[in-house]
């Protein structure tokens, strides 16, 4: 597995484990306890005024010990309420439950109380669950009293964690039975005409709303005994809610809140900080669980993308910074009324950072040890992990290893610069769109400047003279081309620089250890010399051939009207042999060192012109030459040259050989083998055939024979120019004598295709 | 046929130039047994002297010679000479590509030393036939075996009508009013197809070989089509003396 897809591996895994951690930590107590840390951290920022039309009317120890011990006669509260009517308040809610008639008959003056008031409410709660196996309990105030007061709301308190925080408004007991506002969002009422809270008409019954609590002791509280017994002013109380409830420490109706400023907060103070919290519009809303779970992993994986590019330094900054950005953003939304609980996140973020870390370093450990083990391996350089065994741990170690391999590399680089440098000729290694990456000097000094950068096709530019430049480029622009095959050999091209010399241009692909094509590296090599040579030999061969025929020719011409016909025929005939013998031995030589080059050649044709060439002879020695094409008309790719002079050495050989008067047939014909075709020559004569000695060798280059009779005489060179054309032409020359006498020579030729020709 | 040049053509002014002696005097003799008149040159420089002071109906040039040579004469007649002679250029080079390479440069014909005396002979009247023809049309014409009929478009050979498609009468035709001239295969399928690009290459080689067979030009029947590779064909007579 390479570092890359291993890095990705894990840092996939270390993703989902943090997110499934995040789920987790989002149901888990301990992050509740975390997340109200800090809740009660930021919220004690930004308390809430107290609502100043709030009055709270406390049952406390100085009124217990006035009035009497718990719980009173009903004609206590009643008096109260006599002396409260005249005030004319808002709304009183009385948060006592009094859920048994009492025997002293004031139930009845406590009704007639009640039903005086204009706006009084009474509290109901429910047990859950009940007893009995129900699921719940309702305990409600007596029939008689709840008829006489406006209206009943409940007064559960949210229990979920020791501290009060949160309140619902609307109370559900079983899901669907019911809904039942709360006392304090009926009292929020009497103000609206009647109209719902925006925070109990938005979320379903049963939500639970976070109660921001003001400074404990900030309401305006006035004790029972006080408002019973004195003459407290109107002003007091005209137009406030009156909450009556118990704030005595041993009536228990006192419960631990937020930041409890140093004690239990009772149940009234509760609820007239939820009644002020409605008429703000000041409560809380907890993010829903979706979006929380989604806002709790989100960090994460953004952390984790910033990890991929960020230096391990960096990713400990930015890790911080979303630490800070939670918490501020926790508080801004809080500023707005929302909680989002940061605990999930905070925790995310706390395992991702040394996760990440920890299974980089093991990823790159391993890796390094890896790849320090490979090169160790491969011989190429002197052992390398066990060099530093002083280094104190693995990754110093490795680290220690890895600097000595890139030493051993530096070194390298410079081992092959020195020997590019020291190259004889000019060299250049090109990436895969040709630009040079590296170059020795000569290709600097070739050029007449600096090379860096510079694509090869604009070296070939400078060198290269105008008539092979297309050539070059062609060259260059097949390298891509023949990259998939890396045994391809690339070949070489011939070029003459602009200043005269001439040049071959060899390429060789660079390869990767993962067979990936790299690039290329160029040779230029400087073949002026030998160029200079190949002419120089060209025109020596020139010479010679002109020099060895221009005295035949003389001779020749010079026989004119002298000697008798007989010998001046005779002498005739061996001057042109001993031209056609310089003229093969000059193209034998030229052959040897020159490409093959053919023309599309009618055979028939060719042998047609060469059987009326030597017309003369055959005619002075009175043989018949008869060709027949019974190839129907096939093409051969020729030198016309050189195989008219093979065929002419045939015929010739042929008709030295026959008889007088007698016929030598040519046939060309075609034999398919296969999907190739090839086309015969093949001469008969009728002489006496070739003597089974010389056969086996009768087209090796000089083999002389000095017997009259033997068939070869004077054909030594001249049958082995024949077989040098043959094979040079893809074909074969072989000869073989007739059952009833004579001798064939059979010429074979591959037929070139009517597409080849073109 | 020996001295059929000086009795179609009336004598002629022939320059000869080559630096081997034997070979001019050997010319010269040919040229002066067909009726014409021979003036010989040892070198390139002596010929292009002559050439602006006289006038000469043919040229007959050796390649290699000192002072200038033939590839380089033709050059000089080009640029120099109002209105250049013919030129027959002669030498020892027999590969393909000297021979297209001189008969691209200007020359009319090309004769490969040491050639046959008849063959230079009806070389060299076939290229004066050319600069002095009238042009006369004849219906009918008669090349030794074969007549041929440029009405019905038929060819007679001893008596007996060969079958010939269009274009091989007109190939043939061709060939005989051109007889030992050298012909280049742009200026056949010019003349007989009227194009030479649309044309395959071995359409025009595929034509001469039937014309060649179906007519049997051989040097039996005193004729053969010689191949110049890379250039084009010659129709030759043969003289069977």
């Amino acid at each position: 597995m390479s570092l890359r897809l291993r890095l990705a591996v894990e840092w996939l895994l270390i993703g989902g484990i943090a997110s499934l951690l995040v789920i987790f930590a989002l149901n888990w107590r301990g992050i509740d306890d975390f997340d109200n840390i800090i809740y009660d951290q930021i919220a004690s920022f930004g308390r809430p005024d107290a609502d100043p039309d709030i009055l709270i009317v406390a049952i406390d120890d100085r009124s217990l010990s006035e009035i009497g011990k718990w719980p009173w006669p009903r004609n206590i509260h009643a008096e109260l309420f006599e002396k409260l009517k005249p005030a004319n308040p808002n709304s009183v809610a009385l948060d006592v439950i009094i859920s048994e008639p009492s025997a002293d008959g004031g139930d009845e003056l406590l009704t007639d109380a009640i039903a005086n008031m204009p706006s009084i409410f009474l509290p109901l709660h429910f047990i859950t669950p009940g007893s009995d196996g129900r699921d719940y309990d309702t305990q409600l105030p007596i029939e008689k009293l709840r008829q006489a007061a406006t209206a009943t709301g409940h007064v559960n308190l949210s229990d979920r964690d020791d501290v009060i925080r949160r309140a619902s408004l609307c109370f559900d007991p079983q899901n669907g039975s019911g809904k039942w506002p709360h006392l304090m969002e009926l009292i929020y009422r009497t103000r609206t005409k009647g109209k719902a809270s925006r925070a109990f008409a938005d979320s379903k019954c049963g939500s639970e709303f976070i109660v921001p609590y003001a400074k404990r002791g900030s309401f305006a509280t006035i004790s029972y005994t006080d408002l019973v017994s004195t003459n407290v002013p109107p002003d007091l109380i005209r137009n406030k809610d009156v909450i009556i409830g118990a704030t005595a420490t041993g009536l228990g109706d006192s419960h631990p809140v937020p930041f409890a400023d140093g004690g239990l907060m009772p149940g009234a103070e509760i609820m007239a900080n939820m009644l002020s919290a409605l008429k703000s519009d000041g409560f809380i809303r907890p993010l829903g669980e979706p979006i929380t779970l989604v806002m709790s992993i989100l960090p994460i994986w953004l952390l984790l993308f910033a990890f991929l590019r960020f230096s391990p330094k960096r990713a400990l900054l930015s890790s911080i910074a979303f630490i800070l950005v939670i918490l501020v953003s926790s508080a801004v939304a809080l500023n707005y009324g929302i909680w989002f609980p940061p605990g999930a996140a905070l925790a995310g973020i706390f395992i991702i950072y040394p996760l990440w870390g920890w299974r980089r370093l093991q990823a790159v450990s391993d890796f390094m040890d890896r790849e320090l083990s490979n090169i160790d391996a491969s011989g190429d350089m002197a052992p390398l992990l066990h060099k530093e065994p002083r280094a104190n741990d693995i990754v110093g170690r490795q680290s220690a290893a890895l600097g000595s391999a890139i030493d051993h590399i530096r070194d390298l680089r410079r081992f092959v610069s020195d020997v590019l440098s020291d190259l004889p000729d000019p060299m250049a290694v090109v990436d895969r769109k040709g630009t040079i990456i590296l170059s020795n000097n000569l290709v600097e000094e070739r050029i007449g400047g600096k090379v860096d950068g510079m694509n090869i096709t604009e070296i070939a530019d400078i060198i290269v003279t105008p008539a092979h430049h297309a050539a070059v480029l062609d060259y260059i622009d097949a390298a891509d081309a023949n990259s998939a095959d890396t045994e391809d050999e690339n070949g070489f091209i011939r070029f003459n620089a602009q200043e005269g010399s001439t040049f071959v241009m060899r390429r060789s692909p660079v390869i990767s250890d993962k067979e990936r094509h790299l690039g290329d590296i160029y040779y230029l090599t400087d073949i002026s010399a030998l160029a200079e040579a190949e002419t120089q030999r060209e025109e020596v061969l020139q010479l010679l051939s002109h020099d060895m025929r221009a005295p035949q020719s003389a001779i020749i011409a010079s026989l004119e009207g002298k000697l008798d016909t007989a010998a001046r025929k005779r002498i005739e005939r061996n001057a042109r042999r001993t031209m056609r013998l310089a003229q093969d031995f000059v193209d034998m030589a030229r052959m040897a060192e020159t490409e093959f080059a053919g023309d599309d050649i009618l055979l028939a044709d060719l042998v047609r012109d060469v059987a009326d060439n030597l017309w003369p002879l055959a005619e002075e020695r009175q043989v018949k030459i008869h060709v027949e094409d019974r190839s129907n008309s096939g093409f051969v790719l020729a030198e016309p040259d050189a195989l008219s002079r093979a065929i002419s050495n045939l015929i010739d050989n042929a008709i030295k050989f026959s008889p007088e008067g007698s016929n030598i047939d040519i046939a060309i014909r075609r034999i398919e083998i296969g999907r190739q075709c090839d086309l015969t020559v093949t001469i008969s004569d009728n002489g006496s055939g070739i003597s089974e000695e010389i056969l086996p060798r009768l087209f090796s280059r000089f083999s002389t024979d000095d017997n009259e009779k033997r068939r070869a005489k004077g054909a030594g060179l001249g049958l082995a120019y024949v077989e040098t054309v043959a094979v040079r032409h893809g074909g074969s020359i072989r000869a073989e004598n007739r059952k009833n006498g004579g001798a064939d020579f059979i010429l074979m030729l591959p037929e070139a295709s009517e597409e080849t020709a073109d | 046929m020996a001295l059929q040049g000086s009795e179609v053509l009336g004598f002629m002014r022939v320059a000869i130039a080559d630096d081997e002696i034997d070979v001019t005097q050997f010319l010269a003799k040919i040229v002066e047994e067909q009726g014409h008149v021979a003036a010989t040159f040892s070198d390139g420089q002596m010929l292009t002297q002559a050439l602006v002071r006289d006038t000469f109906d043919l040229v007959i040039l050796d390649w290699m010679m000192p002072g200038k040579d033939g590839l380089a004469t033709i050059k000089w007649m080009d640029e120099t000479l109002t209105e250049a002679p013919p030129v027959i250029m002669m030498t020892n080079r027999t590969a393909k590509q000297d021979i297209s390479d001189a008969l691209n440069a200007g020359a009319d014909d090309y004769i490969t030393k040491p050639e046959d005396r008849n063959v230079i002979a009806a070389r060299i009247n076939a290229i004066l036939r050319r600069t002095s023809s009238s042009g006369a049309f004849e219906t009918k014409a008669t090349y030794g075996k074969y007549e041929l009929d440029r009405i019905d478009q038929t060819v007679t050979m001893d008596g007996k009508t060969v079958s010939l498609t269009a274009k091989e009468f007109e190939l043939a035709d061709l060939f005989f009013r051109n007889r030992d001239r050298t012909l280049s295969r742009n200026y056949i399928m010019e003349t007989i197809w009227r194009t030479t690009v649309s044309l395959a290459t071995r359409t025009l080689d595929m034509h001469i070989s039937r014309v060649r067979s179906k007519l049997d030009l051989t040097p039996d029947n005193g004729f053969r089509i010689f191949t110049v590779f890379g250039y084009g064909y010659r129709l030759e007579t043969i003289d069977k003396g």
